[in-house]
């Protein structure tokens, strides 16, 4: 990949990556690996581009796809196509990010299934629920009624452990 | 808790250039991990080593003496090179940039399509190798001798092409066997590799349509 497409193309969107990557790793190695494998789908993907939603849609929709379809060998040898259900005691990047509250909330975030981490994740980035439908490719009317229900999910979650 | 979630998102990342993104190494070189370019690179794997063994299973078989047995495995296997390059070809289609169940709808329906295929050609492939085996075994001079000594054992005058019918009749049945099982057999196969994902994959597909509904 080219440098000059990295930096003019993914970089200015890296925190997007970054969040959403974060919320279905455990590890940083783990981490470092999904970020990788999303600048390189992007870099891929990039001639598909057809400009009927913005970049940084786009960036989005690749990110979520690359998470909920990478392979990632684990320690067994066994190999699962996306994070597995989270054991309470794996977390190890309990300090991903420098805000303790938000490594509370990305802790509460990867207990929920992959679906609803993307619904939550698009919701917390202020995206509409015609754009979460849009990307998840769902339809907006559930949208609301979801996200209310992983809020008070995660409010419970993070009552519980405070 | 006394803040709302959106609230602890907006003040966590009030300044986004925290945000560090990590260094990208030899990324034009990395391998992708992705499934889809995973299996592609099987598929890819698959023709080169599908190609690679028929020549050096002729050439095997030449060798020691049973050339037939080679042409004929050379010429099971070239329907499956074709179908493994008509499936790869059709995984090129899949792009990752649509919506997320689109894609993970396109995949799967790329995926069962593709092992539906292979499954409906292991079906012949598995009985047709067997019949190959199985005749060459009878007309090699080891099976002659053992044939012969089946028949000073079990002598009968019910002979086809100089077989005693009760060691046809074996074949047959085991034939029969591993034709019924072959579907099975692949199935199996595939399910130890990939069942974790397969199983994985069905409840993202069930999850994401429960919010179609």
């Amino acid at each position: 990949m080219g440098s000059d497409f990295y930096l003019q193309y993914i970089l200015p969107h890296a925190g997007i990556i970054i969040k959403i990557c974060r919320a279905y790793t455990n590890s940083q190695a783990d981490f470092e690996d999904y970020y990788q494998e999303v600048c390189l789908q992007i870099w891929r993907s990039k001639d598909n581009f057809n400009q009927q939603c913005q970049w940084s849609t786009w960036i989005y929709r690749i990110t979520l796809n690359v998470c909920l379809t990478y392979l990632k060998q684990s320690k067994n040898g066994d190999k699962h196509i996306v994070s597995d259900s989270l054991p309470d005691e794996v977390i190890d990047d309990s300090k991903a990010f420098a805000n303790d509250e938000i490594n509370l909330l990305y802790n509460a975030i990867k207990h929920l299934s992959e679906t609803d981490r993307a619904v939550i994740l698009l919701y917390l980035e202020e995206k509409t629920y015609e754009e979460i439908a849009d990307i998840i490719g769902s339809n907006s009317n559930n949208i609301g009624v979801r996200i209310t229900r992983i809020k008070s999910r995660l409010t419970k979650f993070i009552n519980q452990v405070d | 808790m006394s803040k709302s979630i959106e609230q602890m998102w907006k003040d966590g990342f009030v300044n986004e250039t925290q945000l560090t993104a990590p260094k990208i190494n030899d990324l034009y070189n990395r391998k992708s991990q992705n499934i889809v370019d995973k299996l592609q690179r099987m598929f890819a794997i698959n023709i080169k080593a599908i190609i690679g063994g028929s020549l050096v299973a002729l050439v095997m078989f030449s060798l020691i003496g049973a050339p037939f047995l080679g042409v004929y495995i050379c010429l099971l296997l070239v329907p499956l090179v074709l179908i493994a390059k008509r499936e790869l070809g059709k995984s090129y289609q899949l792009s990752k940039g649509l919506s997320s169940y689109d894609y993970i709808i396109n995949f799967n329906d790329w995926l069962q399509h593709s092992i539906a295929v292979y499954a409906g050609y292991y079906k012949y492939f598995y009985p047709l190798l067997f019949i190959g085996m199985a005749v060459q075994a009878v007309v090699s001079d080891a099976g002659g001798k053992i044939i012969g000594l089946m028949m000073d054992v079990w002598p009968t005058e019910f002979l086809l092409w100089g077989v005693p019918y009760y060691l046809l009749l074996i074949i047959v049945g085991l034939i029969l066997i591993v034709a019924r099982f072959s579907d099975a057999l692949y199935r199996l196969d595939l399910n130890i590799i990939y069942g974790r994902q397969f199983k994985k994959l069905e409840e993202l597909i069930a999850d994401m349509q429960e919010l179609r509904k």
